[in-house]
């Protein structure tokens, strides 16, 4: 079985990992609008993935008001790299036997 | 919503694994698709290079102080129409995407930096021939290039954001911009 990340099990992490992929950083309403997820869903997985170095967020202004801007480290996205690896390695594993 | 997959822990089903895997390249796919330039990006962008190209050939062909003045004016109405836009940019999609400040607006891409070189050289040369409708020219031509290098860009980062998103890092871009300056600076000493 190939080794799967456990912080980024979750459909909502993996999502907001795969965004931050596109971008050099984002806003935190950005996320919430595209995940469809309350402010403080968000803030839970933002706070999880910071503490294993897989995000990092500052303060920031936007328009006008305070806000937090979230990015991608390159320990995060080699994380990322290596589980999306595992999950398609799952994928690949049925394809093989069928 | 969080799904019921949420809180599991262990491995998913192929099944699942390959959809989870689809929702998240669709988010993606989504977030840059859905990222919207200011409006009259390109064409201002395009108008400020050739803008600068322009007084640039002229304050080094030139020996004046008018046209000193004017190559710096080009340089500080290019750096205002960049940043100006990167805000705007900034603002309207609430992300920020070092690729397109990079490689789109301050020419790091090769075909931009390419052209904006050769635009630049022989917009120098016919300003030193007096050929001032050739100098037009090139600088136009420079400014045109420049743009279609840029959509060029963003058609490939839609393709591929993982790989093109980032771009060069603040400092880089920093190192650059200090570069060009300097060598500008050396240019119209020496001329």
């Amino acid at each position: 079985m190939p080794d799967l990340d456990a912080n980024l099990q979750a459909p909502a992490r993996l999502k907001l990992m795969t965004m931050l992929t596109a971008v050099s950083e984002a806003e935190f309403a950005t996320l919430r609008d595209r995940l469809d997820v309350s402010d403080s869903v968000l803030s839970k997985h933002i706070a999880a993935l910071a503490s294993s170095d897989y995000v990092k967020s500052r303060k920031g202004v936007h328009i006008g008001r305070r806000t937090t801007w979230i990015s991608l480290t390159a320990h995060g996205r080699a994380a990322l790299n290596a589980h999306v690896a595992a999950m398609r390695e799952i994928i690949a594993s049925v394809v093989e036997e069928s | 919503m969080l799904s019921n997959m949420e809180n599991m822990m262990g491995a998913p089903t192929p099944d699942d694994a390959a959809a989870a895997l689809n929702d998240a390249e669709v988010s993606r796919t989504q977030l840059t698709d859905g990222l919207m330039l200011p409006s009259f990006f390109y064409i201002s962008i395009g108008a400020a290079v050739t803008a600068q190209i322009a007084t640039a050939a002229v304050g080094l062909a030139v020996r004046a102080n008018w046209a000193q003045w004017l190559l710096i004016a080009g340089l500080a109405a290019f750096a205002l129409v960049a940043a100006l836009q990167l805000i705007r940019f900034r603002r309207r999609n609430g992300v920020w995407v070092g690729g397109l400040a990079g490689r789109v607006v301050l020419g790091t891409a090769t075909t931009s930096s390419l052209s904006y070189a050769l635009a630049l050289g022989a917009a120098v040369w016919a300003g030193f021939e007096d050929l001032w409708w050739l100098l037009a020219i090139c600088s136009l031509a420079g400014g045109v290039a420049y743009t279609l290098s840029g959509r060029r860009w963003l058609r490939i980062y839609r393709q591929d954001p993982a790989t093109h998103g980032r771009g060069e890092s603040a400092w880089q871009l920093a190192g650059l911009g200090a570069v060009a300056l300097i060598g500008m600076v050396f240019l119209v000493i020496g001329r």
